[in-house]
């Protein structure tokens, strides 16, 4: 069993749960201590020991439960599949069997009167060893049963069967029994062949599920942000969702890690009057990090649009790390959707952002003039506090880029990020006109995947600030 | 402690806790293997209140820290009591003088009041807080750290050192180590991600509102004076204006002063004129409030 568990466990890793060694440990301890007799506790047991994200539930239910088996709900599967059970005759049959002149195999006294759960082992120890491990579309599933189903010895098992026929024409049955019985035989042996097709399926849908599952995630990391389609967009929410958290954690660290700092005398002389004067407790200055004031500039039209969305979500989520958060969206018309994420839930404002804001959605990108609508309308709001943040593959259709606005803009703020979904080998190239843009950035990324994505938030949430202060 | 899962679900349900056998399962473990256990889940579906159960019928001592932002090592674990050692110097400064009086130089002075350490730091100056109390008891006790998360993650790794080997070294006094292993219950509402290593560490168990059949057995058990008639109304309300998209959805704790406060009320059916009225029992949000107030016949159709 130990050894089950422990498979159990792999496949878990391999679905990206993060199991350490002493975990495991204490999922063997622990199902040792409650014993396997309960098939609820055992799992509560390894999911208590195991499961330590309550996302992560739903893979450990699935994997779950196709590594140990429901036995009973199997047993019951069984009896439905021989239909109305036959009690005169199973009582027959079981008293045959009890008579020792017979000597039957042990396979069909199994087959005779065996329950669900032991005919599933029988069946699962016939397996070891049919290479099932190579087992991968759904049509090998018959060549794969008919494998396992070989493995049995069906001549020793049809001998026997004929054995008991014999003895009960002997016996004085007539034809009308016999035949029942004989029909009797047929629907358990037919259950007992639909039972080894059931269990090569459940090791498909296995081995299926976990290339499958891994294939996506790693995929979604790093595939190009254009190229998701709807259900990935999805998935990608969550993992966004859990970057943010990720960001924000080693945030609490390093402002923790700050309280050290010059003595504080007002502090500490005001503290000492408790002691009679004396400075028992020494309070520290604490040294105020200033957050910055963030403003990001997305450009929506179709192209970049996914890359916009999660950029929204991630700043947004990150939102208590910047003392100010300001969103404006671009096609060629510019306008603040700040607005949005004060009063819907972020998922709800980045949707209004993507189209809903008053602008228009359908025109051709024109960076230029976007950013010249920006310098008349806000320059006066921009100071030295604020960082830029700008999202857009600077295609500019032909139009003109009007350079000067940008650097007019980066005259006034601590400095400009421009992200830009496209790889770098097409910057400048066709209509591209980000060499021309590049210069008033203090640096430009490439952001194709969300990986990358991540990186520079994290960077500009923990390290942006600290240069120039 | 307990002899069997069935037994851990059989003491708690006489202390009135209704334990599924995921808690009952995982009670057992922790006690078995001497393991913390983590609770996490949303507000309100009786995270505290098991630990408060699981002393009680250990008829242990609960011992409880409350997390909150700040919170350091002095709060959790111990602290002098400098004032009190001031005000002793300064009470026995006559025998202090005494003491140093035949002391032909400065240092001999100083070496003969460092002699008397022990006496400023000793256990009597020394306040135990809620870590240093569960370590030194003398019986065993369960120790409640409650809502985990709200504190900095700084403190997580202190907590995870003290857990781990159940002592607790204090300079001047040496380590003291743990008479009885206590059983800890740390609760979560997942304001934030805790450490891995905590986590490791602990057994972990997620609680989630029940489901209608086992609140509608809560509430029975814990407002005995409902009849069931309207104890399965109120699950079903509930049940509903939960599965709305609301900013705080209504947790067990609150559907049982609803309960209580329709009792008290005299109801005996649930009408769209008296949910309404008692609504604030169960939603505390305005927006919340407007929401289900304009879904009521939804909520109240069976």
């Amino acid at each position: 069993m130990d050894q089950r568990i422990l498979e159990f466990i792999g496949d878990l890793r391999r679905a990206e749960i993060r199991i350490s060694p002493s975990e495991a440990l204490d999922a063997l301890g622990a199902t040792a201590e409650v014993g396997f007799t309960d098939r609820e506790t055992f799992k509560s047991t390894l999911a208590a020991t195991l499961i330590k994200e309550a996302r992560d539930e739903e893979t450990f239910d699935r994997i779950f439960n196709l590594y140990f088996l429901d036995l009973e709900a199997l047993g019951e599967g069984l009896k439905k599949a021989l239909g109305p059970q036959d009690p005169a005759v199973q009582a027959l049959l079981d008293s045959l069997a009890g008579e020792e002149d017979l000597d039957l195999d042990e396979m069909t006294e199994l087959l005779l009167q065996g329950q669900g759960s032991e005919m599933e082992m029988a069946i699962r120890g016939r397996s070891q060893g049919a290479g099932l491990e190579r087992l991968m579309y759904f049509l090998q599933v018959g060549h794969f049963s008919r494998r396992i189903y070989d493995r049995f010895d069906w001549s020793a098992i049809e001998r026997d069967l004929e054995k008991i026929m014999k003895m009960l024409e002997q016996r004085g049955l007539d034809p009308g029994q016999l035949a029942r019985i004989r029909n009797y035989m047929e629907l358990r042996l037919e259950a007992f062949r639909r039972m080894i097709r059931q269990h090569v399926e459940r090791e498909l849908e296995r081995q299926a599920w976990r290339q499958g599952e891994k294939l996506t995630r790693e995929v979604l990391a790093e595939k190009p942000l254009f190229a998701l389609t709807p259900e990935e967009v999805a998935q990608m929410k969550s993992v966004v969702a859990r970057l943010a958290r990720k960001i924000k954690d080693a945030l609490a660290l390093r402002q923790r890690q700050e309280r050290k700092g010059r003595i504080d005398s007002r502090r500490t002389i005001r503290k000492s009057l408790q002691y009679g004067g004396i400075p028992m407790e020494v309070m520290l200055r604490r040294r105020h990090r200033e957050k910055p004031k963030l403003i990001t500039i997305c450009d929506v039209s179709d192209s970049v649009r996914n890359a916009s969305r999660f950029m929204l979500q991630l700043v947004w989520s990150l939102q208590e790390c910047f003392s100010r958060v300001r969103s404006y969206a671009f096609v060629s018309e510019i306008a603040e959707v700040t607005q949005a994420f004060n009063s819907l839930p972020v998922e709800r404002a980045i949707e209004w952002a993507l189209k809903g804001a008053p602008i228009d959605y359908h025109c051709r990108s024109d960076f230029g003039y976007a950013f010249n609508r920006f310098v008349r309308t806000e320059l006066d709001t921009l100071d030295k506090k604020t960082t830029i943040l700008v999202l857009g593959d600077a295609r500019n259709n032909y139009n003109d880029p009007q350079a000067w606005t940008l650097r007019l803009i980066r005259e006034r703020v601590k400095g400009v990020i421009w992200l830009n979904p496209e790889g770098q080998w097409g910057w400048g190239v066709g209509d591209s006109v980000m060499p021309l843009y590049a210069p008033s950035c203090d640096f430009v990324k490439e952001c194709r995947t969300i990986g990358q994505l991540a990186e520079v938030v994290d960077n500009l949430v923990h390290h942006w600030w600290r240069r120039g202060r | 402690m307990f002899d069997s899962v069935e037994d851990v679900q059989q003491r708690f349900r006489r202390a009135s806790y209704i334990a599924s056998r995921r808690i009952a399962t995982v009670v057992f473990l922790a006690a078995r293997m001497g393991r913390p256990v983590l609770i996490e889940g949303p507000a309100g579906v009786g995270k505290t209140e098991l630990a408060k159960t699981l002393a009680d019928i250990t008829s242990r001592p609960l011992i409880r820290l409350q997390c909150y932002e700040g919170l350091d090592e002095g709060k959790a674990l111990y602290e002098w009591k400098y004032a009190k050692q001031l005000l002793y110097t300064q009470l026995l400064r006559e025998r202090i003088g005494e003491l140093i009086a035949d002391a032909p130089s400065l240092p001999d002075a100083v070496a003969k009041i460092a002699g008397q350490d022990d006496a400023f730091f000793s256990h009597r100056f020394l306040s135990a807080r809620p870590l240093l109390m569960a370590i030194e008891a003398d019986r065993p006790s369960v120790l409640l750290v409650d809502e985990i998360d709200k504190a900095e993650p700084e403190f997580e790794a202190f907590l995870l050192e003290v857990l781990s080997d159940f002592q607790v070294s204090v300079p001047e006094l040496g380590t003291i180590k743990a008479k009885h292993i206590p059983l800890v219950v740390l609760t979560s509402n997942n304001a934030r991600e805790l450490s891995d290593g905590l986590k490791r560490r602990c057994l972990h168990l997620f609680i989630d509102f029940p489901a209608p059949a086992e609140e509608l057995e809560i509430i029975r058990l814990k407002v005995p004076e409902i009849s069931s008639q309207l104890a399965t109304a109120v699950v079903h309300a509930v049940e509903k204006i939960r599965a709305m998209d609301l900013r705080k959805p209504p947790s067990v704790s609150e559907s049982l002063d609803w309960a209580r406060s329709l009792v008290i009320l005299n109801a005996r059916t649930l009408d769209a004129a008296l949910v309404e009225s008692t609504l604030t029992m169960l939603v505390k949000y305005e927006k919340d409030l407007e929401r289900v107030k304009g879904a009521l016949d939804k909520v109240l159709a069976t």
